[in-house]
């Protein structure tokens, strides 16, 4: 434990928290590390997990080295396709990689930045660290700090009480 | 917008007087010394938030009047509001998926015995 962790809203299963400026998840999952390695880097196994619940996934590239490029397409009824793409950085089978995570936001254009895996086997079962660095301190805070308001922008009343307790 | 102004905006976000002096614009349109009057602040320092805000394009500031009133300019926080949001979902509801796909090859393989490792996407 660093004293900079502060907690972003951790689940019964997932702990998230930020650190500095980098956006951290992590999950026990209750298999062997290579069966969750090869989930990440299976272009098969990739649609049956990947995205949020009532999402589907194409898989547009997947080239697992260094330099090599990705892209996710992310479908669903209800609004337009996504793509999520980068370029990996590091392949450390089956220990971690390191790629860079982008995504366009409507109005905004590419968001994101580089994300490192790390799987840990811990008797049988497997600790995932995924941190995104998603800029400097001041900009994660800012950041935190809309998501907190993207609940309820229809008054600016409502946006104000917000802001003030921030 | 660019992710550079995106950074700029974040940036301005940060500071929690930046954000009390958007709250109080929230509610209306307010002179430089206005929006002094709450902080123990002098009229320069608050001028440098409202120049940070300014930029980032949450803040406009009229030409015309004397007085110059600051109000906000909401556009670039609808905009990026509640990206990283997104995010944190994306990788929240992913890891639960993910746990359920492993789950489900486990089953698969003592019900196939060990030797499909090599193509375990298969439904079973």
């Amino acid at each position: 434990m660093t004293a900079t962790r502060i907690d972003r809203g951790s689940t019964e299963t997932t702990s998230v928290y930020s650190d500095g400026g980098d956006l951290v998840f992590e999950r026990i999952f209750d298999a062997p590390r290579d069966k969750v390695w090869k989930a990440f880097m299976d272009p098969e196994a990739i649609p049956r997990w990947w995205g949020k619940h009532g999402t589907t996934t194409i898989v547009e590239a997947m080239d697992v080295r260094p330099g090599g490029k990705w892209r996710y397409v992310s479908r669903a009824g209800d609004r337009d396709d996504v793509a999520f793409y980068g370029e990996y950085l590091e392949v450390d089978p089956p220990q971690g990689f390191k790629w860079t995570f982008m995504f366009d936001v409507e109005g905004v254009g590419p968001m994101g930045g580089p994300e490192t895996y790390v799987f840990e086997e811990i008797d049988g079962r497997t600790r995932v660290t995924s941190t995104g660095h998603m800029g400097s301190v001041d900009v994660l805070e800012g950041a935190l700090s809309t998501g907190m308001v993207a609940g309820g922008l229809e008054t600016w009343d409502r946006l104000a009480e917000l802001l003030a307790k921030g | 917008m660019t992710t550079d102004t995106l950074s700029a905006t974040f940036a301005a976000l940060a500071d929690p007087t930046r954000r009390a002096i958007l709250a109080r614009l929230a509610h209306g349109e307010a002179t430089v010394s206005e929006l002094a009057a709450p902080f123990d602040m002098s009229l320069p320092g608050i001028s440098k938030h409202l120049k940070v805000l300014q930029r980032a394009g949450l803040v406009e500031q009229g030409r015309q009047a004397q007085w110059r009133p600051c109000r906000l300019a909401p556009e670039p926080l609808r905009e990026v509001a509640g990206w990283v949001e997104q995010y944190r979902q994306h990788w929240e509801e992913s890891f639960e998926r993910l746990s359920h796909y492993l789950r489900e090859l486990d089953t698969q393989q003592q019900t196939k015995g060990d030797d499909d490792d090599r193509d375990p996407n298969r439904p079973g």
